[in-house]
């Protein structure tokens, strides 16, 4: 893996694109609003999933998800960039791929909600209580979801040995 | 001057700095993400329903998110005020720090403004006013611009 991320460095695509010293904080500050974008609009479909919010129909919360999965979609590019740059520092690191894990549940959980579960949801009446399958759904999302989050912000600092 | 460079060279900056522990710094700075997350994330919600996305919910059934709000604000101040300390005599004289104080400062303002006008107002159009919609759009704008002031705080360290 670690000469795999070695001869990623070597490309001269890795190297013009880490050249430009610029890139890599526009594309950390990138990271950070796609990141509010995700939590804002996928952790109010879980609360409302988790029996919060009632009033609220689940139908209409899903039409924000388009933000959402923006959010997700500009986090994956420029994390996309990051790993280009300097894959060194992500391949190697458990810490990383507990994140790509966490990620993989959250988008599982996403599919099997939106196979299983969103027809009967879409229909549920706005002050409705949300049945067991839902809140395990929704809870499930949102501890993913902080779980990327906080395996991405530790990555300097965890499992490094000191 | 010499107030802050005494915080930042206290044996509590030492402390937290110096620790090998995770529950030091880097837990410190993942909870100032967690708050901001919250915050920007709930705000986000809300400003995108006032700008007319989501048309459909009604605009008071977003007023439980305001607790959100205040909680991610309460994580990131207190946070914040714990980094702040650890690095007082640099940011102090750094203006990208202001820029990024006085971005949050206006982004909540505006935020509850539109509060007050587009969704507790007995009345207030399910259509949001041209006003509350600028006022949601610059509020998100500045959102925008305090992460990348303070993402920018980062690289603009100087060595404690």
């Amino acid at each position: 893996m670690l000469e795999f991320a070695a001869w990623v460095e070597s490309t001269p695509i890795s190297k013009a694109l880490f050249g430009m010293s610029w890139l890599w904080p526009v594309c950390e500050s990138l990271h950070f609003i796609g990141l509010c974008m995700l939590i804002g609009g996928a952790g109010l479909l879980d609360l409302r999933l988790m029996g919060m919010f009632r009033g609220l129909p689940i139908r209409h919360i899903r039409t924000m998800m388009p933000w959402a999965i923006g959010g997700f979609l500009i986090n994956a590019a420029t994390g996309a960039l990051f790993l280009i740059m300097q894959p060194h520092l992500y391949l190697g690191s458990a810490v990383w791929w507990s994140k790509v894990a966490f990620i993989v549940v959250a988008a599982a959980n996403a599919l099997f909600f939106e196979t299983r579960l969103a027809l009967p949801a879409l229909s549920m009446e706005p002050d409705a209580d949300t049945p067991p399958a839902m809140k395990v759904v929704g809870a499930c999302s949102l501890f993913s979801w902080f779980a990327v989050l906080y395996c991405g912000r530790m990555l300097p600092y965890l499992g490094t040995g000191n | 001057m010499a107030f802050f460079r005494s915080l930042q060279n206290s044996a509590f900056t030492e402390w937290l700095l110096g620790s090998d522990s995770i529950w030091t710094y880097p837990t410190v700075l993942t909870l100032h993400t967690v708050g901001m997350a919250i915050l920007v994330g709930a705000s986000f919600v809300i400003h995108l329903r006032v700008l007319q996305v989501a048309r459909a919910i009604p605009l008071r059934r977003l007023l439980p998110l305001y607790r959100f709000i205040w909680i991610g604000f309460a994580i990131s101040l207190l946070s914040g005020l714990i980094l702040f300390v650890t690095q007082a005599a640099d940011r102090i004289v750094d203006p990208v720090f202001y820029v990024k104080m006085a971005s949050i400062a206006a982004a909540l303002c505006l935020g509850m403004m539109v509060k007050r006008r587009a969704i507790v107002r007995p009345g207030a159009p399910e259509v949001t006013t041209g006003v509350s919609r600028s006022m949601a759009a610059a509020s998100l704008a500045l959102w925008t611009i305090a992460i990348v002031a303070g993402r920018l705080m980062a690289y603009l360290k100087s060595t404690v």
